[in-house]
């Protein structure tokens, strides 16, 4: 196991009834570097990210965080060892304000439970003080702290997207995904993304997208890695996998012999 | 400055809904209908626990009669056949509900939607037959009669008026403790798994276990109400527990907004008003009025008529406000 990788697969598969979405893939995703994870539709990304994430259990295979096996960590505890991610569909909490979105995602690192919360006792309010700074720190990184008190759904999909990313980084993570961030977005958004997400990495947080948009990522990615039907086809870096004759025949649906 | 004169206010209008609250059951005020309040205390008690789970965290209990209902049998029981001290058959009947909440909640929260209503009233119906079994094994075949009064010392709860005062209190607590769990970690987990369960789990929160517990929460509250309900009327039927119980109640936390904590008092009041003694006049029709209001309040103003009242007062305030600022 190599010491600069912060996730690591061995042999991950995952199939849905007959329907193979991921075949013994390994993949190595290095520590602090922005990895981006390209592919046709199908090719199986948005399956990786669910299982890194616990949506779904590994058929076969091994996922390694940080050196530990993470097969069996249920879903919910993967944010507090520090892996989170965002959503294709956003999925904001749509009952909630802009500032709310970012401190639910405070969850896995305040601790005051039912009990003290009935009874609002002093640890309550303390911790939800820290909780609210946390939040707005997290709001004004991605610019939107002047929208705080707004309905999270009354913004605009950009933002939305940028909101997502705030509640994902207010676990505190050193692992992000980001699925297909800059879907949706317009030229100045893109840009505005590409910031931030080199941001996040000066943070010193390790970032993994899958992203269609090949000019954003060839602009961010440090590593490509590509997968198709399931099975990685190429690793390199933008340069080095946009000359990959496997991965031009992937995208135009040649075949390979 | 502004804001302190506003607080002020604030302050103002609850002094003024408490003591309103306060004098009601006085026979120179509303005396005659303290009863009334008893029953709109004891039902606001249960629909603010269907509140948290429905309308926070979006899971649907059509069986919430059921835990109404253990609430009132295991205090009859307890206090009827074995004589115990009916805080103590309170104390025991919440915790036995607690726990039988909690043990159903794992296996039932594995189901979603329609799925999960359907499996809640279920649980409704079955309860509802063990408490008609219950009757002839306790009891006379229509229910347990001969529970005691509660009491503190040698003051016991033994009128209406000395009953009104405590089931209200009991309300007040029940309120006050939704509210702070509302506005906290928990109440934005609560709402967060009402958003998306998928963004939830990714930001570490475990929506099985939260949504066990919100529904012990809302099990022991209604297990609370079922013995003050049992306590009050010193007699305990199955027929209050039923499945129409439950949508009662379904219907009251609907009514009152389904997301707004102070509301259900709004939705219990009305709500039993309605189905107790005005649509009593309309004899066979009641069922189609009853019917018919719901679909009304359904398709205008599906936030609950409460929420919407708070809009429309808030809109008449505004154009007020303009009308009072402009030369």
């Amino acid at each position: 196991m190599s010491r600069s990788a912060i996730l690591e697969t061995r042999g991950l598969s995952k199939a849905f009834g007959g329907l193979v979405a991921l075949d013994k893939v390994d993949l190595s995703i290095d520590t602090g570097k922005i990895t981006a994870v390209i592919g046709p539709n199908g090719a199986g990304k948005t399956t990786l990210f669910n299982l890194i994430t616990g949506v779904y259990p590994v058929s076969s295979g091994e996922i390694y965080f940080q050196g530990a096996l993470l097969n069996k960590v249920p879903a919910h505890k993967r944010a507090s060892l520090g892996i989170v991610r965002t959503f294709q569909h956003v999925y904001l909490f749509g009952n909630m304000t802009v500032l709310e979105n970012v401190m639910s995602g405070r969850h896995p690192r305040s601790s005051y439970g039912f009990l003290e919360a009935a009874l609002r006792l002093p640890k309550a309010r303390r911790e939800e003080e820290t909780i609210s700074l946390n939040a707005t720190k997290y709001l004004n990184l991605v610019g939107l702290g002047t929208y705080a008190e707004h309905d999270a759904l009354s913004l605009p999909l950009g933002q939305q997207k940028l909101l997502a990313i705030a509640r994902a980084l207010a676990t505190e993570p050193r692992l992000i995904l980001l699925d297909e961030p800059g879907a949706g977005l317009n030229t100045l958004e893109k840009r505005q993304l590409s910031d931030l997400i080199r941001n996040i990495r000066e943070m010193g947080i390790s970032v993994v997208l899958v992203e269609h948009d090949m000019p954003l990522v060839m602009g961010i990615a440090e590593w490509v890695i590509v997968l198709d039907s399931g099975q990685k086809i190429a690793e390199g870096t933008a340069a080095q996998v946009q000359k990959d004759p496997k991965v031009i025949a992937a995208y135009l649906g040649e075949e390979v012999e | 400055m502004l804001a302190r004169l506003k607080r002020n206010w604030l302050y103002l209008a609850i002094a003024a809904v408490i003591a309103f609250f306060i004098v009601i059951p006085f026979g120179w005020f509303l005396g005659q209908y303290t009863t009334l309040m008893i029953f709109i205390g004891i039902y606001t008690i249960v629909t603010v626990g269907l509140c948290l789970l429905m309308g926070y965290t979006g899971q649907v209990s059509l069986g919430q009669a059921a835990f109404f209902g253990m609430g009132a049998y295991i205090s009859a029981i307890l206090t009827t056949t074995s004589g115990f001290n009916p805080w103590l058959a309170m104390l025991i009947a919440a915790v036995i509900t607690g726990a039988f909440a909690y043990i159903i909640g794992y296996p039932i929260f594995r189901l979603k939607g329609n799925y999960l209503a359907m499996a809640t009233l279920g649980l409704g119906l079955i309860m509802w037959i063990l408490f008609k079994q219950l009757n002839q094994s306790f009891g006379e075949p229509d229910g347990i009669s001969g529970i005691p009064y509660l009491s503190i010392g040698g003051f016991a709860f033994d009128s209406s008026f000395r009953m009104y005062f405590l089931v209200w209190a009991f309300c007040l607590a029940v309120l006050l403790i939704s509210q702070n769990i509302v506005r906290s970690r928990t109440g934005r987990a609560l709402r967060a798994i009402h958003g998306s369960e998928a963004a939830s789990e990714s930001i570490g929160i475990n929506v099985v276990r939260v949504k066990v517990k919100i529904l012990v929460l809302g099990a022991v509250y209604a297990s609370l109400a079922g013995s003050l309900f049992a306590h009050h009327l010193r007699y305990v039927g199955a027929q209050p527990f039923d499945f129409l119980a439950s949508v009662k109640l379904v219907v009251m936390a609907v009514i009152g907004g389904l997301a707004s904590i102070w509301g259900a008092i709004f939705g219990a009041g009305t709500t039993h008003i309605l189905s107790d003694e005005i649509l009593l006049r309309f004899g066979d029709w009641d069922v189609v009025v009853y019917g018919l209001i719901l679909v009304l309040v359904m398709i205008f103003m599906p936030e609950g008529l409460f929420v919407k009242l708070k809009e429309v007062f808030e809109r008449l305030r505004l154009r007020y406000r303009r009308k009072g600022v402009e030369p």
